[in-house]
């Protein structure tokens, strides 16, 4: 019998890392991520409280996507998802609410510098100035010709961007965000939540 | 024309300490850093750098930059390099273009002896007919097209793509677009200077003026502390719809060449002035040149251009460039004034010893005629932004007409004036520019959601409250009382263009695609204005009157590797697939996934999984997620059968039909709890599916509560099939009673495999075998696929890959979408009428189907050689015996492990779909083949007994 599981990341090659870059990309496909749908307007909208294009701190430290009109990721521990996630099935009988545990479905990198929107010109056709997507702001683009969700969720000061495609472009986009970066230094990171 | 180095020049851009060294049609030069190729060769002595196309007349500089059309020379593996500006590099391996046997002695030059009979329209007459000789000409025509050579194995090199949305983008770094970029960033604006040339400047950099020295480090000092982002040897090739801007950056330290994608707010166009050559007999003549080439090799490079110089001028460029040539010592043997009427006739002589002459008949002997005739003004980004530039006869050259909005023009392309006037124009641009940009920005941020809140309303539209500059007088000259060239880069002069207009081609449309003129590697900035001026005169009119060509995009041509940019090819794979690569896989692409065809041995993967037990990774099978309570009737509305009565914990098949009763896709789809089903679909379909699932759902029905995701890889899907399965998937799961009275065909389980919670267990299979398909967290996909193989070692069980089971599925006789059906395979054709539910209220493609039901169609038969050691190949046609009369295909063909013959799948006219029936298919060969359709589809186990196990 195989070893017991524990969470496989699309991310298989290996990579020399370091814990920290001007410009640092990390795998963090382990992260507890939720998928929400429910009425863009409707109980179950107030509580997660991150309207389409922004994001929001739930009360449990998960963190909230607005990632379409009546659409959310939930992302953090299991604990914080969990507690983000609870009750909102009940939460009001006329909002049609259906959620999801996504985290095997959708691969999950983070990008972190002062370089971050340079790169991501290099892949995205997206405006990345600070008024079009500040921090926060959640969109879905076409990052190397991969459909994705990109949300800026800033590290102390530091632009920030968690960038979540299908798992089975896992290992393709990470690749194709390392050869974007390598002109500015990027350097990998070790794999974490 | 005599050329040599200069001593030290106090604006020249080369590094005197570093010399790199190149070859020159196989001679050896060196140069300084900083010289372009052609004024180190300039430097080193060589005049002639050409050929032209038609006559293969020889070339010299003309402009010495980007535009001049005799500099382009092939440099290693590159062809059509423009030695005007492309900088030299140590190494360099600089040929000639399209000469033989030698630049100085090329033998095409003999096509300048029956020129009078290569006129204008010669390939269209000459070679029409005999028509069948046109693969003669062409093969003999081929030899003599322009260009240089590109070797088919070069390297594909590195270009990189951008993407950038500046407020404001500035198109020129002379004076006025300096000023432009640095007030509109002053402003607050996001600015992009994009520049043509190696560094900014414009004509201040090769100005010897102290004055213009003193302007240009003050700009160069302002432009640093504006924190404009600047792009030099980089060109806006074009602009479109909303100011979205093609940019090429030409030098970049990790790429060969950077498309960038620009949607600027508001575009300043400022790519000042073109110097145009004066159309005279003998103006291609190595030795004539423009004022701005003379300037440029003289205060850039340091080159003295000649020993004895004529000058024709008739703007104050050309007195600068008389002044130049006497302070580094070239002789000025004349000055031609074309402000008082003057003009010169002709050169004359040979590219050594030049003779102008007056157009009075005065001749002069000299080895340099330096000619400034007024310039063009490069409107194009303006054309594309719908301007229709106006024509001012007394300053001859185009001016803006009404450019929208967020384009906005200035420098020399907007009018004339002092440098303090252009400048000052420049920067109450950049300051409207700002304003406008700040407005569209308030527009963007307020419809976009993920954008800042924007507060109040938009900004009023800034009102164009500038001063236009003024325009200088300045001659009409354009032909002298002498016929010369016009178009230097296709060989095309002014007497071809008036034989055009003779001709009938005298819209100047017509006769630039029929004389080709403005169609070479200039792209009409040196040409285009003489062209409209010769099909003026010819027509007794005045240039404003016969107007001129709308420049498109590129605004200088582009590589088609710049076009293509970087190429992304995204491609996808399970998480078993490093198990894969790692046991021998063979891989195939289907569509954008990698997938295991088979691992060395198909057909003994099919004896395995027909004997024991195998596993095959099935991850792109498409999954949907299905979640609500109105999930029957969305069923009921894709699928042909009925779907109320789907009990918990059943799995039942479907065929999903288009509007148009095509099939469209299938697979099972398993009730998973009260509310919640999932649904796959085809590995192929999985897309399309999901998207008409959507359209229904959003356009159709969205009263329906119902949502759908996909979840295709949010599990690794393996399907355990083989006589042996039950046992080896019994080893690794919990919490499911496996027994074949406890777990039937077509029922599906949640379970725990291999220590893995929430899998989900469909005994369903493609092979015709017992079978059981796990849905696994694909996180965890790798685990249980080798708990599988760990825990089946005993029992013989092996991998099998998308081969082994087609082979398996085509004995089984199960259709695939799109190979055994096509774009007009109705839902009948596939046998499966009876999963056709007319008397539901409602599902797509229920009228078509309805129709269809009463009608003989073609059929989905399973047929089988008589020979059974022939497999047909798939596409071959079913024919009526000895005929073409085509009455089917093959659609499927393998050779069967199992039953050791051939086996197929085809579909055929009705006629010829009773079982029993023999049909003739014809082969790729042409050898014609007897077959026999069968009873039913299935080769192998018609019953299923296999498959209940």
């Amino acid at each position: 019998m195989a070893d017991s599981p524990t969470f496989e990341s699309p991310v298989v090659r290996g990579y020399d890392t370091a814990d920290s870059g001007d410009l640092l990309l990390t795998d963090a496909s382990a992260t507890i991520k939720w998928l929400i749908r429910a009425s863009p307007d409707g109980s179950v909208a107030d509580r997660l409280g991150a309207s389409f294009g922004s994001s929001s701190a739930a009360a449990s430290g998960a963190t909230v996507l607005g990632s379409r009109p009546g659409e959310w990721i939930v992302l953090g521990t299991a604990a914080e998802v969990a507690g983000a996630v609870e009750g909102l099935e009940g939460l009001d009988s006329s909002d049609f609410v259906s959620c999801l545990d996504w985290t095997h479905g959708r691969a999950l990198f983070r990008v972190t510098g002062n370089e971050t929107t340079r790169m991501l010109e290099k892949v995205c056709s997206l405006d990345w100035s600070d008024p079009m997507t500040p921090d926060g702001a959640v969109a879905s683009a076409s990052v190397a010709k991969v459909t994705c969700d990109v949300a800026r969720s800033d590290v102390d000061g530091t632009p920030s961007y968690l960038v979540f495609c299908d798992r089975s472009f896992g290992q393709y986009l990470f690749d194709a965000l390392i050869d974007a970066g390598d002109e500015f230094g990027l350097v990998v990171g070790p794999a974490r939540p | 024309m005599t050329m040599s180095r200069l001593g030290p020049q106090p604006t020249e851009v080369i590094d005197r300490s570093t010399t790199p060294r190149f070859r020159w049609n196989g001679k050896r030069f060196s140069g300084f850093e900083g010289d372009t190729i052609a004024s180190a060769l300039a430097a080193a002595g060589e005049h002639v750098f050409s050929r032209s196309m038609k006559y293969h007349r020889p070339r010299g500089i003309l402009t010495a930059d980007y535009w001049d059309p005799n500099l382009l020379v092939q440099v290693g593996d590159d062809p059509n390099v423009r030695a005007g500006h492309r900088l030299l590099e140590a190494g360099m391996n600089v040929q000639a273009q399209n000469v033989w046997p030698s630049l100085r002695h090329d033998i095409k030059a003999a096509n300048g002896l029956v020129s009078r009979f290569l006129t204008a329209g010669f390939y269209y007459k000459t070679f029409m007919r005999p028509q069948k000789l046109w693969p003669a000409y062409e093969r003999v025509l081929a030899t003599f097209a322009p260009g240089g050579k590109v070797d088919p194995d070069t390297p594909h090199r590195y270009h990189d793509k951008r993407y950038t949305h500046p407020d404001v983008v500035v198109a020129g770094a002379g004076p006025a677009g300096i000023e432009a970029a640095v007030a509109a960033a002053a402003a607050g604006a996001r600015v992009l200077l994009v520049e043509h040339e190696h560094a900014v400047g414009g004509h201040l950099r090769y100005s010897s003026q102290e004055p213009d020295r003193a302007a240009l480090s003050e700009l160069r000092a302002a432009l640093d502390a504006s924190g404009v982002e600047v792009l030099t040897d980089s060109t806006v090739t074009g602009r479109y719809e909303d100011n979205w801007l093609g940019i090429v950056q030409r030098s970049h330290p990790i790429a060969v060449e950077r498309l960038i994608k620009a949607r600027a707010k508001v575009l300043v166009v400022a790519p000042g002035l073109i110097e145009r050559p004066y159309v005279f007999s003998g103006n291609d003549r190595p030795g004539v040149i423009t004022s701005g080439a003379a300037r440029r090799l003289i205060n850039l490079w340091g080159v003295k251009p000649g020993e004895r110089a004529v000058v024709f001028t008739a703007n104050s460029d050309g007195d600068e460039a008389a002044a130049d040539l006497d302070r580094v010592g070239v002789e000025v043997a004349a000055v031609i004034d074309g402000r008082d009427g003057r003009r010169i006739s002709a050169a004359q002589g040979s590219s050594k010893a030049l003779e102008a002459v007056l157009s009075g008949g005065t001749r002069t002997e000299a080895d340099l005629l330096v000619v400034a005739a007024g310039w063009t003004a490069p409107t194009s980004l303006l054309n594309m932004s719908g301007d229709r530039p106006v024509y001012d006869p007394a300053v001859a050259r185009f001016f803006p007409s009404d450019p929208p909005g967020n384009v906005l023009a200035t420098g020399g392309l907007a009018g004339d004036g002092s440098l303090d006037e252009l400048r000052a124009h420049g920067t109450t641009t950049g300051k409207l520019a700002a304003q406008r940009a700040a407005a569209v920005a308030h527009r963007y941020q307020a419809r976009t959601a993920r954008a800042l809140p924007v507060t109040g309303d938009e900004p009023a539209w800034a009102a164009d409250l500038r001063v236009p500059l003024r325009r200088n007088h300045h001659p009409e000259l354009y032909r002298s009382d002498t016929h010369g060239m016009i178009d230097f880069s296709e060989d095309v002069g002014s007497k071809d263009l008036v034989a055009a207009a003779r001709e009938g081609y005298d819209s100047v449309e017509l006769a630039k695609r029929y004389t080709t003129a403005t169609m070479g590697s200039a792209q009409g900035k040196l040409e285009t204005v003489n062209t409209v001026a010769a099909i003026a005169e010819a027509r007794g009119e005045t240039i404003a009157q016969v107007g001129t060509t709308v420049w498109r995009p590129p605004y200088a041509p582009l590589t088609l590797g710049a076009l293509a940019g970087r190429v992304f090819e995204p491609v996808r794979v399970s998480s078993i697939h490093p198990w894969h690569e790692a046991n021998g896989v063979r891989t195939i692409l289907a569509g954008q996934w990698i997938r295991p065809d088979h691992y060395g041995d198909p057909a003994a993967e099919v004896r395995n999984v027909r004997a024991n037990v195998g596993l095959i990774d099935v991850t792109p099978l498409g999954k949907l997620d299905l979640r609500g309570p109105d999930i029957p009737n969305l069923l009921n509305l894709l699928y042909t059968n009925k779907w109320s009565k789907l009990p918990v914990g059943k799995v039942r098949y479907g065929m999903m039909c288009a509007e148009d009763g095509v099939v469209l896709d299938d697979g099972v789809t398993g009730r998973l709890g009260d509310d919640h089903y999932l649904m796959t679909t085809t590995s192929s379909g999985a897309g399309g599916v999901w998207e008409w699932v959507e359209n229904w759902l959003q356009t159709e029905r969205p009263h329906w509560r119902v949502h759908v995701t996909p979840v295709t890889t949010a599990y690794s899907s393996i399907n355990v099939a083989g006589p042996k399965s039950r046992e080896l998937v019994s080893r690794v799961a919990e919490g499911v009673d496996l027994s074949s009275e406890a777990f039937k065909y077509m029922e599906v389980r949640t379970a725990t495999v291999a220590g893995v919670a929430g899998c989900f267990m469909w005994r369903i299979g493609f092979t015709g075998e017992l079978s059981f398909e796990l849905h696994v967290p694909a996180g965890h996909g790798m685990h249980v696929w080798e708990a599988l193989m760990e825990a089946g070692a005993d029992l013989g069980v092996g991998p099998f890959g998308l081969e082994g089971q087609r082979i398996m599925r085509l004995e089984k006789g199960h259709f695939i979408v799109g190979q055994d059906t096509d774009g007009l395979t109705l839902g009948p054709s596939t046998g499966l009428s009876p999963l056709i539910k007319l008397d539901k209220d409602d599902f797509a493609g229920m009228p078509e189907l309805a129709w269809a039901a009463d009608r003989k169609l073609p059929m989905i038969v399973a047929i089988q050689p008589d020979d059974p050691n022939v497999v047909p190949e798939e596409a071959a046609q079913i024919v009526r015996g000895d005929t073409n009369e085509i009455l089917g295909r093959i659609t499927s063909s393998r050779m069967s492990p199992t039953l050791g013959r051939s086996i197929c799948l085809g579909q055929v006219e009705p006629e010829l779909a009773a079982g029993g029936t023999k049909v003739t298919v014809l082969l790729v060969s042409g050898e014609r083949i007897s077959a026999t359709v069968m009873d039913h589809h299935a080769h192998f186990d018609p019953d299923g007994e296999r498959l209940r196990g």
